[in-house]
């Protein structure tokens, strides 16, 4: 028996079975977006002014994108109906034009993802954000990944029970310093280990040398237990090897993946050791902004972020502007009828402003000669471009010492709440339109044969397919106010 | 009369010949029959639901001796990374069994077996389809499955183990967990993560299918109010999957990004991990989670129980030989059910500091969720009144179910008021109510579902000698295991204890004795109380874990029925062995691909039995006049049916 | 079904139609979020921001669900298929959220939230 309802609706329901499952479909989507939506507005409403960051949070978190998010709803919708017409281009049985409106929706897919990766990298590479122990915020770029901890190591010590040393990540296959083990189960000691994949099927080999004894160790163990010693010797196996290297190696500790280190020592979250001398740990960071959204307005001129700073300029300018615009603000509401709400006195308007520190030699020494310059920073300038170009003159990069930095990140999902979901939303729309494209795209190369066929069956396939491509437009026309607009 | 009816053998092999040119890989591998799908289902859930009941007995094993070594297992090798030196289960590796037994008894074990395999088995064959709407998406749901099964199992040999942070993965926990080791993505946490949006996918597939399955392909006459109850039920769960699947979804990839990527979704503001300061951003709310955790979970488990129901309401209107009481009633009352599953969920998040004009809002709904649930039992109940029941095994199975869910829906309301939830919540008191729904009841209608349609999938009956002693121990021994669960928890006994309660004893030792404490009033209650008190609840720790052995010996019986059964089992001489109604016995037996031999069509309901003044006890939907059949009886032989055929 | 081969002009016409309405609507939502004139109240976003944003991109959603996913031409069951979704949608959306702000307890988080600090002069 062949499967009813491929091709012609049912009468009593009006639909062949492709539609229908993909109305289904579409129903468990408005879920899986519905879900995300409550959680946008979920976090969004739970933000606690003065703790948790700010909604929206960061430098040009919208403004610089917004026309990169308008064009690409152009092109949605743009794409979107192409799909209706590539449609109808079928009902009127017009192979041709068809495939026409085909492939422009594809093309409108293919620019829409490159309008997106364009933001994307923007955000991931040239906005960098980093908040001091008293959550007072610098934004700007984090220079030649400073923020990792460059060290010089000569030894690593870790656990043969383990999973393989994270450390290894921090090796480039040229990098990996020749090892030599020192310490550890006397069948290791001397192996010397020269590459990363032998590294790894070392490090199989011992993992399962030291499970061996352990086994032996505690039949051992129980063993005596069983025979009713009272005071069995107790289990010792030890996993820990130490493996030297020859000539000293460069790491570059990720500070995700250590839980500390001092001058002498990095500290992995696997238990690895690394010893050996730290060369420096400081983050070297070109301030664009200060953000002191999160500091007590009282307690802000004593910010460590100026003593980070350290241009006298810059904190005065800082302060300029705040006084400025809060003057405004009450001109505003004193126009208005009213007093200012506090949500203002806390929130961005006041409180970030740009800053601009002068390079070495335009710096403090100089400072009531270049004062003009650093006034002329304003945002606005920098509004359109979304890069820092806005400043004047060369910006100095300054040193964070890494024991005042809370938390630093670039303005990827690991920044905030904002970030988080506005990254993970606009991903998995992504992936749909990379899906909903490449099915459509399929419709058209390979839809001739089905075409002469059964040219109403495709044009239904095309059907369901515009219904994903319309879903996913639509979900975006709500994407589009909530991410870079609200 | 239908042609269908009483279809020969011969036929059903000289249909089989049609398809002998796919290769083996073809039908019994990548299969799209959805007959070939639901025993592929079946197959793969009850190894995982056998992996997950190891896991429980090992826990079992920790609780009921903690301070003694697991027998067997200690020299196996992957066990020496996870035990401790004397051959104890460890901490972790409690948690993790615990973790692992839950998830893959509720996502890989009941829920594929119960809507995968039973309800691609039966359904399409009762509303006279010759296949599901998408076959190859059916495969494709199958095979997601699979491999999110075996990633599962797959991340209990990574270095870090498998999950360890419950079958509810709560953040912060579970973002937290396993983060020493050198991949992130390697870890079980992170896997279990990757596993279940595959497995949530496959469901999502699966539930489009069925839906629309059933709302397309029902055969001519088919009309909504002659669909089987069980088709019903599944239509019903498949919106349940369809709809509350995503939520989880969505609660995955975010607990996957915080992991991987370090986002903040369920990271609050401040946390500190073991004295830490935890690197992220925060602002997230680990509340998110729970509410989109129970979004699903909930509506999950009538994901659990709506199969259940709906074998046991074939089952009984067949042996009972009397109409299902109360069709249009149950009908809608499973409706109902479906509609309320999606406003209960924070009613598992009473301690979590909700307000009282919420917690208000999710009691009533909980509450009022009790009526159609309790509508359905006793429809199957009042369905049994007056019958001249045949206790064969799978009728066995499901009267057993009707007492058992009942005491597991019992047990649950007390915690549907948060007032009593704050002393029962995380006690063994939740295990025990819950296990009874899912174990003593889903899991014994499944049983019935099994020994029930055994003969259309295979042509022969399973052994009834066995049958008897696979069912009255799981009887005795499932009551012996969770029955003492609720005295346990009443006295304050906490879930996940690994080492079986020895702070409860510290703890409670001394709360017994203060006059007037709850526990006290509560051991008044019993005549337990003494100071041996707490004691005497951690001794029932052996009962619950000896029974818990036991059962699994008695599974034994079931295990060869089930195979040997194939071989040797009593061939059935028609196609309709049980003289049931419905149109799945009117296929061939077993069912070719494409099932039915001629189009279908339904004359009349599905439970047309003892119809007063009808030929025989029961009016099948597939027969156009009853009166042609008059000769067919109860036993007919075969040389009778093969006449009726001719006839 | 709008697909009869004699309306099918008139169906590309209202595609069309369709089509320039949603650019139209774009150009709106983004004159809302960026254009002083538009911006209620003080600067930055606010909650008539929010209705006037969602307003428009409901519009625009359901014109394309409406026109372009042929939903104007459907029988019912779609329809009750999507009340359900919506409802349940809701139901996520707007419980949750209860949930967390529950009318009850606010007056309790009100006495807890320190506002001192910001009735502070800047400086
Ligand atoms: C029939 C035999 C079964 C027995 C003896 C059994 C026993 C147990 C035990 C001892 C626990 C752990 C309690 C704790 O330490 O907190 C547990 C937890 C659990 N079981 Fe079962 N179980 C059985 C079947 C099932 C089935 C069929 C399901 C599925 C639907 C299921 C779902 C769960 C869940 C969800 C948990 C909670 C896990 C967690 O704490 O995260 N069990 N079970
Ligand atoms: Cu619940």
């Amino acid at each position: 028996m062949e499967i009813p309802y491929e091709v012609t609706p049912r009468r009593d329901t009006g639909l062949y079975n492709a539609k229908l499952g993909v109305w289904l479909f579409l129903a468990s989507e408005v879920m899986l977006f519905g879900g995300l939506f409550s959680a946008y507005v979920f976090l969004r409403m739970g933000v606690q002014p003065g703790v948790d960051n700010p909604w929206p949070w960061g430098v040009s978190v919208h403004k610089n994108f917004v026309w990169l998010g308008a064009i690409n709803t152009i092109v949605l919708i743009a794409s979107s109906v192409g799909v209706v017409f590539a449609w109808v281009a079928l009902k009127e049985r017009n192979w041709r034009r068809y495939q026409i409106y085909m492939y422009f929706v594809v093309a409108c897919a293919v620019i829409f993802m490159c309008i997106k990766s364009v933001e994307y990298n923007s955000k991931l590479t040239k906005h960098h954000g980093i908040k001091l122990v008293d959550n007072s915020v610098m934004e700007g770029v984090i220079k030649d990944k400073t923020d990792q901890v460059r060290f010089s190591g000569d030894k690593l010590t870790f656990s043969l029970q383990g999973a393989v040393p994270a450390v290894l990540s921090d090796f480039t296959d040229e990098s990996f310093p020749a090892f030599k083990v020192t310490e550890g189960p006397e069948e290791l000691v001397g192996n010397e280990i020269k590459s990363a994949s032998e590294f790894k099927s070392w490090f199989a080999k011992g993992r399962r040398l030291a499970f061996e004894k352990l086994t032996e160790e505690r039949k051992r163990y129980r063993g005596e237990l069983a025979s009713g010693k009272g005071n069995p010797t107790p289990v010792s196996v030890s996993s820990s090897v130490t493996l030297v290297s020859s000539a000293p190696f460069a790491v570059s500790g990720n500070p995700r993946k250590l839980i500390g280190h001092n001058e002498t020592t990095m500290n992995y979250r696997d238990a690895v050791r690394v010893e050996g001398k730290l060369v420096s740990d400081d983050v070297m960071f070109e301030v664009h902004e200060v953000d002191l959204q999160l500091v007590v307005p009282t307690k802000q001129p004593e910010s460590i972020v100026w003593s980070v700073i350290n241009d006298k300029e810059a904190k005065k300018h800082f302060f300029d502007l705040k006084e400025k615009k809060y003057n405004e603000l009450i001109a505003y509401y004193e126009k208005h009828g009213g007093v200012v709400p506090e949500a203002q006195l806390r929130g961005r308007y006041l409180n970030v402003q740009y800053v601009h520190v002068a390079a070495e030699g335009h710096g403090e020494e100089h400072g009531e000669a270049k004062h003009g310059e650093v006034h002329a920073s304003e945002p606005k300038e920098s509004a359109g471009g979304g890069e820092s170009e806005g400043h004047h003159g060369p910006s100095r990069v300054i040193q964070v010492p890494r024991d005042q930095i809370k938390f630093m990140s670039n303005h990827g999902p690991r920044y905030g709440t904002y970030y988080a979901i506005y990254f993970t939303m606009t991903a998995l729309h992504g992936l749909h339109v990379v899906g909903g494209a490449l099915v459509l795209l399929f419709f058209a190369v390979f839809g001739k044969k089905l075409y002469l066929k059964n040219p109403e069956h495709l044009a239904n396939r095309v059907e369901v397919g515009g219904l994903f491509w319309h879903f996913v437009d639509l979900i975006w026309i709500f994407l589009f106010p909530i991410m870079y607009l609200l | 009369m239908s042609a269908a009816t009483a279809h020969e053998h011969s036929e059903a092999h000289g249909h089989d010949h049609h398809e002998h040119h796919d290769p083996f890989w073809k039908k019994y591998i990548f299969s799209t029959d959805h007959k070939v799908i639901g025993i592929q289902y079946g197959f793969t859930a009850l190894l995982f639901l056998a992996f997950g009941f190891f896991l429980m007995m090992v826990m079992r094993w920790s609780i009921a001796y903690p301070d003694r070594a697991v027998p067997l297992l200690a020299d196996w090798p992957w066990f020496q990374a996870w035990l401790d030196d004397e051959g104890k289960v460890t901490g972790d590796l409690y948690n993790m069994f615990g973790a692992m037994h839950g998830t893959i008894m509720v996502f890989l074990g009941i829920v594929p077996l119960a809507f995968g395999a039973f309800g691609n088995y039966v359904t399409p064959l009762q509303i006279g389809a010759p296949d599901m709407a998408f076959p190859r998406l059916n495969m494709a749901s199958y095979w997601l499955y699979l491999l999110g099964g075996v990633l599962m199992f797959v991340s209990f040999f990574l270095p870090s183990g498998a999950a360890k942070a419950g079958w509810t993965n709560y953040s912060p926990l579970a973002t937290t967990t396993d983060l020493h080791y050198g991949s992130l993505f390697w870890t079980g946490q992170t896997q279990w993560l990757v596993a279940m949006a595959l497995l949530i996918s496959s469901s999502l597939l699966g539930a489009v299918n069925f839906i629309c399955t059933i709302i397309n392909l029902r055969c001519k006459g088919m009309t909504w109010m002659r669909l089987p109850f069980f088709v019903w039920a599944m239509l019903v769960t498949g919106f349940l999957l369809l709809l509350a699947f995503p939520p989880l979804e969505v609660a995955a990839i975010m607990q996957l990004m915080d992991r991987l990527a370090g986002t903040s979704f369920f990271v609050p503001t401040g946390l500190n991990v073991s004295g830490m300061s935890f690197d992220a951003a925060g602002g997230g709310s680990p509340l998110l989670y729970q509410h989109l955790f129970w979004f699903l979970a909930h509506p999950e488990v009538y994901v659990l129980i709506l199969p259940a129901i709906a074998i046991v309401a074939e089952i009984i209107p067949c042996n009972t030989r009397k109409p299902l009481w109360g069709y249009k009633t149950m009908v809608y009352a499973v409706m109902v059910l479906g509609f309320l599953a999606f406003i209960v969920w924070a009613h598992h998040m009473y301690i979590t500091g909700m307000g009282p004009a919420v917690s208000t809002f999710f009691q009533t709904t909980t509450v009022l969720i009790s009526v159609p649930s309790v509508i359905l039992i006793t429809s199957l109940l009042i369905s049994m009144w007056g019958g001249s029941i045949r206790f064969n095994v799978p009728m066995l199975f499901a009267t057993a179910f009707i007492p058992m869910f009942g005491i597991g829906g019992l047990t649950g309301l007390p915690l549907a008021f948060s007032l009593p939830d704050l002393h029962l919540h995380d006690t063994y008191y939740v295990i025990g109510h819950f296990h009874y729904v899912v174990a003593p009841g889903t899991i014994f209608a499944l049983f019935a579902g099994i020994y029930h349609w055994y003969p259309k999938i295979t042509g022969r009956m399973m052994s009834s000698r066995l049958g008897h002693l696979h069912f009255w121990p799981s009887l005795l021994f499932m009551n012996g295991i969770f029955a003492p669960m609720f005295f346990q928890g009443m006295s304050g006994f906490h879930r996940r204890a690994f080492d079986g309660g020895k702070a409860y004893e510290q703890i409670s030792s001394q709360i017994f004795a203060e006059p007037n404490s709850f526990l006290a009033n509560l051991a008044e209650m019993f005549h337990v109380i003494d100071a041996d008190a707490p004691l005497r609840m951690i001794d029932l720790n052996l009962v619950t874990s000896g029974s818990a052995w036991l059962l699994a010996i008695f599974q034994v019986p079931f295990i060869v029925n089930l195979f040997i059964s194939v071989f040797v089992g009593k061939k059935i001489n028609r196609d309709n062995p049980w003289d049931a109604t419905t149109l799945e016995w009117a296929t061939p037996t077993p069912p070719p691909h494409g099932n039915f031999a001629t189009e279908p069509v339904a004359y009349r309901g599905p439970y047309e039995y003892s119809v007063p003044g009808a030929p025989r006890d029961f009016t099948p939907q597939f027969e156009t006049d009853p009166g042609l059949v008059a000769g067919a009886e109860h036993n007919s032989e075969p040389e009778e049916d093969l006449a009726v055929s001719h006839h | 079904m709008a697909d009869a081969s004699h309306d099918l002009s008139k169906t590309k016409k209202s595609y069309a139609a369709v089509g320039i309405a949603l650019l139209v609507f774009t150009v709106v939502t983004v004159t809302i979020g960026l254009a002083p004139i538009f911006d209620m109240g003080p600067p930055g976003p606010d909650a008539m921001d929010f209705v006037l944003g969602l307003s428009v991109a409901a519009v625009k959603a359901s014109l394309v669900a409406l026109i372009f996913m042929h939903l104007n031409h459907e029988k019912g069951l779609i329809y009750k298929i999507l009340l359900f979704t919506f409802l349940f949608f809701l139901g996520l959306m707007i419980l949750t959220i209860f949930a967390d702000t529950d009318p009850i307890l606010e007056q309790f988080e009100t006495l807890k939230t320190t506002r001192g600090w910001l009735m502070d002069k800047p400086r």
